[in-house]
């Protein structure tokens, strides 16, 4: 017979070293990705955000792919041109506003749903450590959906380059402000309208539906504001949030889109302080509602 | 000794609500209960303590910093479990409280650590890699009081922690309370069950709408308990003699409730020794907690 020692292991104290506010910032930060991609939970809370990534990183690889077999194919004298990074940004767009739906009302609406603010905000962690530690982690998943598939596009057109790879990498230097300035409009313009639900809604489905519904519902509402002639109609066009990051996006792509608050003859600079003063807003409502929940 | 909390003149309304007035304490080292029916002020107190909430006057002092001026040097060095909610139910205890060490300021791989500690300390080492979301209400109670904890603050501050729980449950935490004073961790506890206060704390502090009734040592209540004499015969008359020392007695056939107050043994010997009346036994009673607070004031 085995005879069991049980051994009481009381209490440690922690002489190590404190992070304080930096570290509690990086812990949200952190705690804020492993949520969006269901690290550390049941396994169903993975497959939606993973599936959304593969198939953001699918696109960009379909894309290479075309490029590759239509070049081996008939070489420059391909009847139609084919999808670049401008492209590739409507390619997964429905993808991105759907993750961005998903994202957006999971980082912020379970901590308050679970009552968890009230110990989150007993630690050394202010409103705006929260707040911004929060988004930077939106930033970075939603951006990681936009970039991830750019970037595996600019190497993959760059290792197919009949001019050879480093070649076609200093011809398209442009790419690497070009995609990330597009990306920040997309991830500022819709980030906003998406943290602005997710801050006062208590169910994720109704915020991701309220984000979606507005951001499809603006879209047609500006649509028809282009087509009537009324004082002031014209400003009315510029209500439809989704167009902003795309007008900014063909303004440096050097492409000619039609959206309505073009049709009205706003140009991109209109809408950058669109995106400005949209995320402005938000960010100055969402922080009021989480100081009084603080 | 140091203080752990000193309130000099503390004001805190809501508006037209007066939550706390006019207070004046301070609360030593070990174990405090913060005692008061719903709505007496000890939510507001405690959210004053970590800095959540500003006086509207008066001054706060937490572990030798202001909270208003420094709550995050405060936030860092106290811990916190609040009476709801407060866990992330799709999240593992380990994950969770690992979670919480970090944002208290701990090193990813020592908040780990500590996770595990903590929760074997609460006894839920077995259960740590489960969902919060599969525990009991007891079982949640005590991962509570593990992220209290496990950055082993210098002083905790207890919600009504053993609020919904079984007399199992409620047992276990009050121990679990008792153990974090064997620990030198400085707690104060918010309730209003007044035995749980009696059988945990070193310290009471009384509040009642926002009033303190009283400050002081549990030790101390004895001075307010009474003493029961039973005696042979003239009772009316040893009573009598009593009150003439300025001691309350009442009669009941043939036993005096003598007190509250010091000295009530002497008075009665005295008493009965001068009435030549015999003694069949002296009795001291011990005001209860919930007592004393019904005597002041309060309604429990």
């Amino acid at each position: 017979m085995t005879e069991g020692v049980i051994y009481d292991r009381g209490y440690r104290t922690y002489e190590g070293p404190r992070r304080g506010p930096a570290g509690a910032r990086r812990a949200v930060y952190k705690e804020g990705l492993r949520r969006v991609f269901g690290l550390g939970r049941k396994a169903r809370a993975k497959i939606f955000p993973w599936s959304m990534m593969v198939i953001g990183v699918m696109t960009a690889i379909v894309i290479v792919g075309l490029h590759f077999a239509i070049g081996q194919a008939v070489g420059d004298a391909a009847p139609v041109e084919l999808p670049r990074y401008a492209d590739l940004f409507d390619a997964y767009s429905f993808i991105s506003l759907i993750f961005i739906a998903y994202a957006a009302p999971q980082l912020l609406i379970p901590d308050r749903t679970n009552g968890v603010l009230s110990v989150y905000f007993s630690r050394p962690l202010t409103v705006n450590g929260y707040l911004g530690a929060k988004t930077l982690a939106y930033a970075s998943v939603v951006g990681a959906l936009y970039i991830v598939p750019q970037v595996l596009l600019h190497l993959g057109l760059g290792m197919i380059s009949r001019d050879g790879f480093f070649s076609y990498m200093t011809d398209n230097l442009d790419i690497l402000w070009k995609v990330p300035v597009t990306t920040l409009g997309f991830v500022a313009m819709h980030g906003a309208l998406a943290f602005f639900f997710s801050s006062f809604v208590k169910r994720p489905g109704i915020a991701s539906a309220s984000f979606l519904g507005t951001i499809l519902g603006a879209n047609i509402v500006a649509d028809q504001f282009a087509r009537v002639d009324f004082p002031g109609s014209r400003f009315l066009t510029l209500i439809a949030p989704d167009q902003h990051p795309r007008i900014i996006r063909d303004f440096l792509f050097d492409r000619q889109g039609f959206f309505p608050a073009t049709e009205a003859g706003f140009d991109a600079w209109v809408s950058a302080i669109v995106i400005a003063v949209f995320t402005a807003l938000a960010a100055w409502f969402v922080h009021s509602r989480y100081r009084r929940l603080a | 000794m140091n203080q752990v909390v000193e309130v000099s003149n503390l004001t805190h309304d809501y508006g037209e609500v007066v939550a706390l007035r006019d207070l004046d304490l301070a609360v030593p080292p070990g174990i405090t209960g913060l005692v008061g029916a719903n709505g007496a002020g000890k939510t507001t107190m405690l959210r004053i303590l970590l800095g959540l909430l500003h006086p509207t006057e008066g001054s706060v002092n937490v572990l030798g910093h202001d909270p208003e001026a420094e709550p995050l040097e405060v936030r860092a060095r106290v811990g916190y479990m609040p009476e709801v909610g407060s866990l992330p139910l799709d999240q593992t205890a380990a994950d969770f409280v690992a979670y919480t060490a970090e944002l208290a300021g701990l090193p990813p791989r020592e908040a780990k650590r500590r996770s595990s500690e903590t929760l074997f300390l609460v006894g839920l080492e077995e259960e740590r890699f489960r969902y919060l979301g599969d525990f009991s209400t007891g079982m949640r109670q005590r991962v509570k009081l593990a992220q209290a904890i496990v950055h082993d603050p210098d002083l905790v501050l207890l919600d009504e922690p053993a609020s919904g729980l079984d007399p199992e449950g409620r047992e276990q935490m009050l121990d679990l309370i008792k153990r974090l004073g064997q620990f030198d961790i400085n707690v104060i506890v918010s309730s209003h069950v007044l035995p749980d206060i009696e059988r945990t704390c070193d310290w009471v502090v009384m509040l009642d709408a926002g009033n303190l009734l009283r400050s002081a040592p549990l030790k101390g209540f004895e001075k307010d308990s009474t003493v029961l004499a039973e005696v042979l015969e003239r009772p009316e008359e040893l009573a009598a003699m009593i009150r003439q020392r300025g001691i309350e007695a009442v009669v009941d056939g043939l036993r005096v409730v003598v007190g509250p107050g010091e000295g009530l043994e002497d008075a009665i010997v005295g008493a009965a020794a001068r009435l030549g009346t015999g003694l069949v036994r002296m009795t001291r009673g011990s005001a209860s907690l919930e007592e004393l607070f019904l005597v002041n004031g309060g309604k429990a």
